[in-house]
């Protein structure tokens, strides 16, 4: 479905010195910078699957996402998706896929979005009927019937992603390509989207790739992660193996009614950070002791409140992104 | 309608809705100037003849000098009314992408709107010919002459859409390509016969021209529209070689150009 193979793309742009001087110079003699955006990168996705294309800024996942839509062209290596090169831009290729960007409004700012949508509905081919159930099945879901006859740039950010996936929906694209789907939006308006994808994938068994710097939008939506830090591939695998990849420890915390006037025993193993009231701590505790640790804790103090990470892979990925060396030791 | 036609018929309402979105701009931005334009030259005319009805300028008297500025105004509405493409910035700011994803090509999209923008001209075109024969200041021509004039201003046209599209398509190379146009547009309007009429040049440069495409965009639809032209064939000819040339022009260099294109801001 997808395919990636030594995929690279290298930028060339130019340094300029700062100030007046430097803008002289740079009108004779500019040193060219050349980055690769992504290196050698290698990638495998069956049809139907979700994938997290995760990294910090930079990282080149919006360089990768381009190339697979096709809006750029590799330097070098392969890629084949749904049998077309991306980069030759075929009308049967970009017909089957979608791009949506939370960053960058596809929708005419100065028409209402029914009108983009019949552009779409001539561009993509879609029969009458099937245009018209689509469009009032998914105005439905995202509750948006009201604002169809509305001036894009009449509508909040919220609104308008919802008008924009739909825009990018109305064709039933085989591959759908999410670049940061969520950024800016309240968190109910991030929740709805995410709930519209799901039923989306369910429904059709689209292929998702996502990127998003959102968590809870990779937990919610994807089962396979693919990191990329500085152009290169760092991890590529399911969510659960992710969770753990440093390290099979949970991260507990427990708040106690008084004071602690002396380090517990029982903590001791478990690295326990106190707070500075000495009123709570946090553990980590590896999975196979965390029931004997929890009940012998709860049997032993007055503990008002009790957490365990709800989200590991928000904390995986932090410890990633501050210490990128650890993934060496992880990597595949 | 097949599919594709209809692609192209629903671009170019889609344009239609967009160019007239802001309606007191869309007024302005399509007569002001060229009113602007007409009354400074009608007063700067009235000084240089001094009232004088009888005088010949360069062959001209003062009623066919304003006939002649006055068609001039319309052939640029016509001809050379599309200037709004700004392809550089499109192509800078990473706004063609979008373009890029849908199974519409770019030329297409831009050729709609294009298409869509010329209908709206000749519309402003009638309007204003039929106010300005209300108010006695032209003498509207025979339908025949009409319909010459406006198939050539339309041919011309595409010869001037597919040079815009040029100097854009060079800001994939480029940051800027704004002076380009307006380097181009100045000379233009010298060079075709728009500020002042071919007559004024020497006899030797206006030869010389001859060999550019520029008296054809301007000087000749004029005269056709004032019954003064006889070789539309030859001028056809010529245009077409351009036009042909430029479009082999862009197909290449947006070949080139799409390469370096980085989509920045996505």
């Amino acid at each position: 479905m997808i395919s990636a193979k030594n995929l690279t793309k290298q930028f060339i742009s130019s340094k300029k010195k700062p100030g007046l001087l430097g803008a002289l110079e740079s009108l004779f003699y500019r040193e060219p910078v050349i980055k690769n955006a992504v290196e050698s990168f290698d990638l495998e996705i069956n049809q139907g699957e979700m994938i997290g294309l995760l990294g910090p800024n930079g990282a080149g996942k919006t360089t990768l996402m381009k190339m697979f839509t096709g809006i750029i062209v590799p330097s070098s290596g392969e890629l084949k998706i749904l049998g077309h090169e991306p980069a030759q831009r075929h009308k049967e290729f970009r017909k089957n896929i979608a791009l949506v960007m939370g960053q960058k409004s596809q929708l005419w700012w100065d028409i209402p979005a029914m009108d983009s949508f019949l552009l779409l509905k001539r561009y993509y081919e879609i029969p009458e009927l099937e245009f018209k159930q689509r469009v009032t099945e998914m105005a439905a879901l995202l509750n948006v019937e009201s604002l169809m006859n509305i001036h894009v740039r009449r509508l909040s950010l919220g609104e308008r992603m919802k008008m924009e996936l739909m825009a990018s929906l109305l064709h039933s694209p085989k591959v759908i390509f999410l670049d940061e789907p969520t950024i800016g939006l309240d968190l109910v308006a991030q929740e709805n989207i995410r709930q519209f994808i799901l039923d989306y994938h369910r429904k059709t068994h689209a292929t998702l790739i996502i990127t998003s710097h959102y968590m809870a939008d990779v937990q919610a939506l994807c089962q396979r992660l693919v990191l990329i830090f500085d152009g290169k591939k760092a991890f590529d695998g399911p969510l659960k193996t992710f969770e753990t990849i440093l390290g099979n420890d949970k991260i507990v915390s427990f708040q106690f009614a008084d004071s602690l006037t002396e380090d517990a025993a029982l903590f001791a193993d478990f690295s326990p950070v106190y707070q500075e009231d000495r009123k709570g701590v946090e553990l980590k505790i590896p999975l196979e002791k965390l029931r004997a640790v929890t009940s012998e804790a709860l049997e032993k103090f007055d503990i008002t409140e009790f957490n365990t990470d709800k989200m590991p892979i928000e904390k995986v990925m932090k410890t990633l992104m501050t210490n990128p060396q650890l993934l060496k030791r992880h990597s595949l | 309608m097949n599919a594709s036609a209809l692609k192209w018929w629903e671009t170019i309402q889609i344009a239609w809705s967009k160019y007239t979105a802001y309606r007191l701009n869309f007024f302005l931005q399509v007569l002001g100037p060229a009113f602007v334009f007409f009354f400074i030259k009608y007063n700067l005319w009235s000084a240089i003849y001094g009232g004088d009805q009888d005088i010949l300028i360069a062959g001209y008297t003062f009623q066919q000098m304003i006939t002649y500025h006055i068609w001039a105004m319309i052939v640029g509405l016509i001809a050379q009314g599309h200037t709004a493409l700004n392809l550089a910035e499109e192509i800078r700011l990473g706004k063609i992408s979008t373009y890029l994803i849908y199974p519409f090509q770019f030329w297409e999209f831009h050729t709609a709107h294009f298409i869509a923008f010329q209908w709206l001209q000749v519309l402003t075109s009638a309007v204003t010919v039929l106010l300005l024969a209300l108010m006695s200041l032209l003498t509207v021509p025979s339908f025949a002459l009409i319909l010459t004039g406006l198939t050539y201003c339309l041919f011309v046209s595409v010869f001037w859409f597919a040079l815009q599209y040029l100097t854009g398509l060079l800001g994939f190379w480029l940051e800027e390509t704004w002076i380009l146009r307006v380097i181009l547009q100045i000379m233009t309007g010298f060079l075709s016969g728009a500020i002042i009429p071919l007559d004024f040049y020497p006899e030797k440069f206006v030869q010389f021209l001859n060999y550019t495409p520029f008296p054809y965009l301007t000087y000749f639809p004029i005269k056709i529209f004032m019954g003064e032209m006889n070789q539309i064939g030859s001028a056809y000819g010529i245009m077409a070689f351009w036009i042909v040339l430029l479009w082999l022009a862009n197909h290449l260099i947006w070949k080139k150009g799409i390469r370096l294109y980085t989509a920045a801001g996505m």
